[in-house]
């Protein structure tokens, strides 16, 4: 009685990582990332037609994600939340040059550099002390000769550069 | 301009709370941004965190993957069943008080990953009874599983004095009997995060789970998350708040007659 997976179980394994990839991309931490790949998967073992061509359940797979993901910074805008049960992703053509995709990580970290690039000396290295070398906010501040509270000054105020540099972001 | 210096301050300080739980990879908060410029640096910064790590460290966790491929395979057999029904059973009267046989398919979605997680994993041996949950809310009124069972013995009182926790399994089901100031309860021993199995700390009183830390308390709640933290300032052992709000552990019925403790299996 040993049998394969089924083909739910199919489309899951051939997309998991990818959704997850493509959606800790815009949320940047892992358990927000867990929670949103569960909130499509559950979504799709409901909803999803699987009579569909593999490109289009690919297609619904990223919109749905893609409108999670939008729906999770809503709540930060202080929108309100939609619920990604009440967006309906629609069928799509399947046409792969429409579909969001993940970005290879190496794109994803060259746009980091970039954007850093682009910052004058002292904001720059203070995002590089936090986000590419991960230090603590103390360590950051005895690395640049600084109080504890001037560094939580200088990262506020090199995000607030860097989001108006920043290239807009779907969503 | 004082003051501006002084909104200022604040303002950075409130917004490194967005950016401690975010490089901690815990769960940042929408509280930690006020405004419409903050949520684009919000983004930004969740952005550059992701574009900063190496591809190694920006896909899941093979237990997560593990996990939810288990409740998406629950799932999907609970709709299957659904669409086909099962084959009548009569001349079977069933005893008065029994739930239904299966799951419907609303509860395996709505439970949350770490409800399904034990499902997967074996609770769904066990009568859960959401009137033995104090704290409700996790669990709907009805039984999330009915079905005949029987009472296991699976300790007696001797072995468990005031304060302590005993493992157990029966054949349906592993968990701890633990003794809390003279009351027994049963707890699962699966973590309601991810599915690990919890080891008791006698120092602390808990069950621990290895995975990521969390701590359930002898009543089966989270005992280190930041609602604990907040209340009692800190957690002894711990540097940091668990990140996660995590639902109580499993509390199969049990009872106590004369020295033996019983707790309630669903026959399978």
């Amino acid at each position: 009685m040993a049998t394969g997976p089924g083909p739910f179980e199919q489309v899951y394994d051939t997309h998991v990582v990818g959704i997850y990839r493509f959606v800790y991309a815009r949320v940047g931490n892992h358990p927000d990332a867990e929670d949103l790949t569960a909130q499509v998967f559950v979504r799709a073992v409901e909803q999803l037609d699987m009579s569909r061509d593999p490109r289009q359940i690919a297609a619904w797979l990223y919109r749905v994600a893609h409108n999670a993901t939008a729906d999770y910074w809503r709540a930060f805008y202080r929108l309100p939340v939609v619920g990604v049960d009440h967006v309906a992703p629609g069928w799509e053509p399947a046409d792969e040059s429409g579909r969001p995709q993940p970005e290879p990580d190496d794109r994803a970290g060259a746009r980091v550099q970039a954007l850093l690039r682009r910052l004058p000396d002292h904001y720059r290295r203070v995002l590089e002390l936090r986000f590419l070398e991960r230090k603590t906010v103390a360590e950051t501040a005895t690395a640049l000769g600084i109080s504890n509270g001037n560094a939580r000054v200088l990262q506020y105020r090199a995000l607030r550069r860097a989001a108006m540099l920043g290239e807009p972001t779907d969503g | 301009m004082a003051d501006d210096d002084r909104r200022l301050n604040d303002a950075a300080e409130r917004f490194d709370g967005y950016l401690e739980a975010l490089l901690g990879d815990g769960r940042p908060s929408p509280e930690s941004v006020e405004d419409r410029d903050e949520a684009e640096m919000a983004r930004t910064a969740a952005e550059m965190a992701a574009g900063a790590r190496t591809s190694s460290a920006t896909g899941p966790d093979p237990a997560f993957v593990e996990q939810l491929r288990l409740r998406m395979r629950e799932a999907d057999a609970g709709i299957e069943t659904v669409r086909t029904p099962p084959p009548v059973r009569d001349a079977q009267p069933q005893p008065e008080g029994i739930g239904r046989w299966r799951l419907s398919r609303r509860h395996v979605l709505q439970a949350g990953i770490g409800a399904a997680a034990g499902l997967a994993a074996g609770l769904a041996g066990v009568a859960l009874r959401a009137r033995t949950n104090p704290t409700g809310g996790t669990w709907d009124d009805e039984p999330l599983i009915g079905g005949e069972g029987f009472w296991t013995e699976v300790a007696r009182m001797s072995d468990v004095p005031e304060g302590t926790a005993l493992r157990f399994s029966t054949a349906a089901f592993e968990g701890f009997v633990v003794n809390d100031g003279g009351t027994v309860r049963a707890l699962s021993s699966m973590c309601t995060h991810m599915g690990c199995t919890l080891h008791y700390r006698p120092d602390w009183h808990d069950l621990r789970c290895p995975c990521h830390g969390a701590s359930f308390n002898m009543a089966g709640s989270l005992a280190n998350g930041r609602r604990a933290w907040r209340s009692a300032g800190a957690y002894p052992g711990d540097a940091r708040a668990y990140p996660l709000d995590l639902p109580d552990l499993a509390r199969p019925e049990v009872k106590v007659e004369e020295d033996r403790i019983l707790v309630w299996t669903a026959q399978a």
